[in-house]
């Protein structure tokens, strides 16, 4: 994508040298120039310092943390890391995060592509006005609806319950998908439906047969961005659990952090644990999240 | 294998007063290969997937065999459809493709093994079963979908302009497959096109629509020899028929100098509302190259000849006034006439070539109503 940017770099401008424009604008490809990749460092370092900070740090004793706040560990010290990934504590609070954003995952996903086929194939009236509904969705962040969700939880029995933290989930991330998938399962050519509707298939064969295993790359996006999303969230937990084997990891380290507050370099292992599969998640599917952002399905 | 009858069939899409096709009445026979014909926007496409049951009937109805199908859904018409752009199913492989109406019927899979084996040795895709369609080139493509076609051994092929993603060589080479695989298979076919050559070439008849509007059904031949009106003359054939409007004059079209004799039975067609005057006709193979003062030999002034190693084709301009030059026209465009003379032996650039219509080469229609008059 950045090449096709490069390309219209002016040319034109330039004198033309006897040897041809050509050699001329490859010479220019070929000399990044240095500031770029002084920027890009920098950036690259900003986001990277905090994480590496903090896993490293669990990799310290609390006396080099004291001596050195900002130092590299002196000896390798994997006692702190031994000790939370022998805590059953732990591994419970993995386990709910796990649960509840694979829960999370498949709600949005399943309940994502129905709508999305729906409002991007069928034409019904209202169909525009659903879809600026889903839309509008966006600019409600849950940080607004935390108090009338919570008391609407509390009203459904849902309180310190799996369900009480997925269903809002799922709500409150269908606008993302459904923005992301519409588009997606739109660009589905009209012939590719009507083929098999000769050959037979029903329009829910249609679906079952050509639109799922053709959205797989847009599904992907969204459950990737969907877990990821249940994996990090803190406040819907923090306001529906209140115990401290239903938590999840987010307020784990929190309740964790209060608990150790001396004990600094395990509270920093806890927590690069507890951030680092959704982060290896993440660095896993990158690709195929690009890829479903901007990939349509060719007939 | 069956009949396919289209009774005054017509489609108003929502939103349009005009009808897309209008009381369209049209038969195919038995096994016959029938070509839909006309310019963009003519009603072809919406004709064909009327007959495929993806676009609504709103008055009429269309049969195949005996059975009326104006309300029946795609799947339950025992027909098959090649898509312009072929929709191939992009996630499942060749064969998959191929068999998958099958699978949806609920047929045996060693059966549908078979049959999609036929088929692809039929097509010459036998190596390419387990490809996926992005694997392969368009001319593959093309086969992939002439093969879901063909396995399913439907009553009646539908096809929608399916050789116009292909690049010039290889439609005319995949356009005598398709018609010859056809005779074979002996399925009744409707196939749409644009191309006047395509249908031509391959139709058993040929109908011509315009606007919505049946103009003439026919085999080749007689699309070719006596078009029916002033549109069929000009559509059918290539390089187009020269056509102009000219005074009549004691029973004979005034060419500028020359006077195109009209027998008895021309004049007597033409009315008061023609005006004395008629359309007259002549395509560029039917002129001869003759000497001035020859009885019906009429100037033309040479812009440019195009040589195309088995023919060459001239393209001037009627001489002898104004009025007489501009009011024919070819497929060149207006005021332009297209000869075809031999090519050993071109005119050249700026040059008068004197020419005459081989008799009973000339096609009459009426100024007012441009139908085809008795010669």
């Amino acid at each position: 994508m950045s090449a096709s940017a490069v390309q219209t770099a002016p040319t034109a401008a330039r004198p033309v040298r006897p040897d041809g424009p050509r050699r001329r604008r490859n010479l220019a490809f070929e000399r990044v120039n240095p500031m770029v990749y002084v920027v890009a460092w920098l950036l690259v370092g900003l986001c990277i310092a905090p994480v590496a900070y903090i896993v490293l740090g669990g990799l310290r004793t609390n006396s080099q943390i004291t001596a050195d706040p900002s130092g590299l560990p002196t000896t390798w010290e994997f006692g702190n890391y031994v000790e939370v990934l022998t805590s059953s504590l732990f591994w419970q609070q993995f386990g709910n995060s796990l649960v509840i954003g694979l829960a999370t995952t498949l709600g949005v996903v399943v309940l994502g592509v129905m709508a999305s086929f729906v409002l991007a194939r069928y034409e019904f009236s209202g169909r525009a006005a659903m879809y600026s509904l889903f839309a509008a969705g966006l600019m409600f962040p849950m940080t607004v609806a935390i108090t009338p969700l919570y008391i609407m939880i509390r009203g459904l029995g849902l309180m310190n319950s799996v369900p009480g933290i997925v269903l809002p989930q799922i709500a409150f991330a269908l606008p993302t998908t459904i923005i992301i998938l519409v588009p997606f399962l739109r660009a589905i050519p009209k012939e590719l439906e009507e083929a098999a509707a000769i050959d037979g298939a029903s329009r829910l064969g249609f679906f079952i047969r050509m639109v799922v295993p053709l959205s797989v790359p847009g599904v992907v996006t969204v459950g990737i961005l969907a877990f990821v999303a249940s994996w990090n969230s803190y406040m819907l937990p923090l306001f529906v659990l209140n115990d401290e084997s239903s938590y999840t990891l987010p307020l784990g380290v929190q309740s964790f952090a209060s608990q150790y507050s001396v004990d600094t370099a395990r509270v920093l292992a806890f927590t690069s644990l507890s951030m680092i599969p959704a982060l290896i998640f993440f660095s896993l599917f990158e690709k195929r999240i690009v890829g479903g952002l901007t990939g349509a399905v060719k007939g | 294998m069956a009949t396919v009858t289209y009774d005054n069939a017509t489609r108003i899409y929502p939103g349009s007063t005009r009808p897309s096709v209008d009381s369209l009445n049209l038969e195919v026979a038995d096994g016959e290969f029938l070509v839909l014909v006309g310019p963009s926007g003519c009603g072809k496409s919406t004709s064909l997937r009327m007959l495929a049951g993806l676009e609504d009937v709103n008055s009429g109805r269309i049969l195949i065999g005996d059975r009326d199908v104006t309300d029946i859904q795609p799947k339950d018409r025992d027909i098959a459809m090649v898509f312009q752009n072929y929709a191939l199913y992009p996630h499942m492989s060749v064969a998959d493709n191929m068999g998958f109406a099958l699978k949806i019927a609920g047929k045996p899979k060693t059966e549908i093994r078979q049959r999609v084996e036929e088929a692809a040795k039929i097509l010459d895709l036998e190596q390419y079963l387990d490809r996926k369609p992005k694997a392969l080139s368009g001319g593959q493509r093309q086969r992939v979908a002439m093969g879901r076609a063909i396995v399913r051994q439907p009553q009646v092929f539908l096809m929608d302009e399916p050789l116009s993603n292909l690049d010039a060589k290889l439609r005319v080479q995949t356009r005598t497959q398709i018609a010859s695989l056809q005779r074979r298979l002996g399925v009744t076919t409707v196939y749409v096109t644009h191309d006047q050559t395509e249908a031509l070439t391959m139709g058993d008849r040929i109908a011509v629509l315009k606007d919505g509007l049946l103009q003439q059904v026919g085999t080749p031949r007689e699309m070719y020899d006596t078009p029916a009106n002033i549109f069929v003359a000009g559509f059918i054939g290539s390089p187009a028929m020269n056509i102009g409007e000219f005074h009549v004059e004691n029973g004979a079209a005034k060419l500028g100098p020359a006077s195109i004799p009209l027998s008895r039975e021309t004049i007597a067609g033409l009315s008061d509302a023609d005006n004395g005057k008629i359309n007259l006709g002549f395509r560029p193979e039917s002129l001869d190259v003759s000497t001035e003062g020859t009885e019906g030999a009429f100037p033309v002034e040479v812009n440019l000849v195009e040589e195309l190693g088995s023919d060459a084709f001239v393209y001037g301009q009627l001489a002898g006034g104004d009025e007489v030059a501009q009011n024919i026209s070819s497929g060149a465009g207006q005021a332009q006439v297209i000869v075809r003379v031999d090519p050993r032996r071109v005119p050249d650039k700026g040059s008068r070539l004197w020419v005459k219509i081989r008799p009973g080469e000339q096609h009459h229609f009426a100024a007012a109503s441009g139908l085809r008059l008795p010669s």
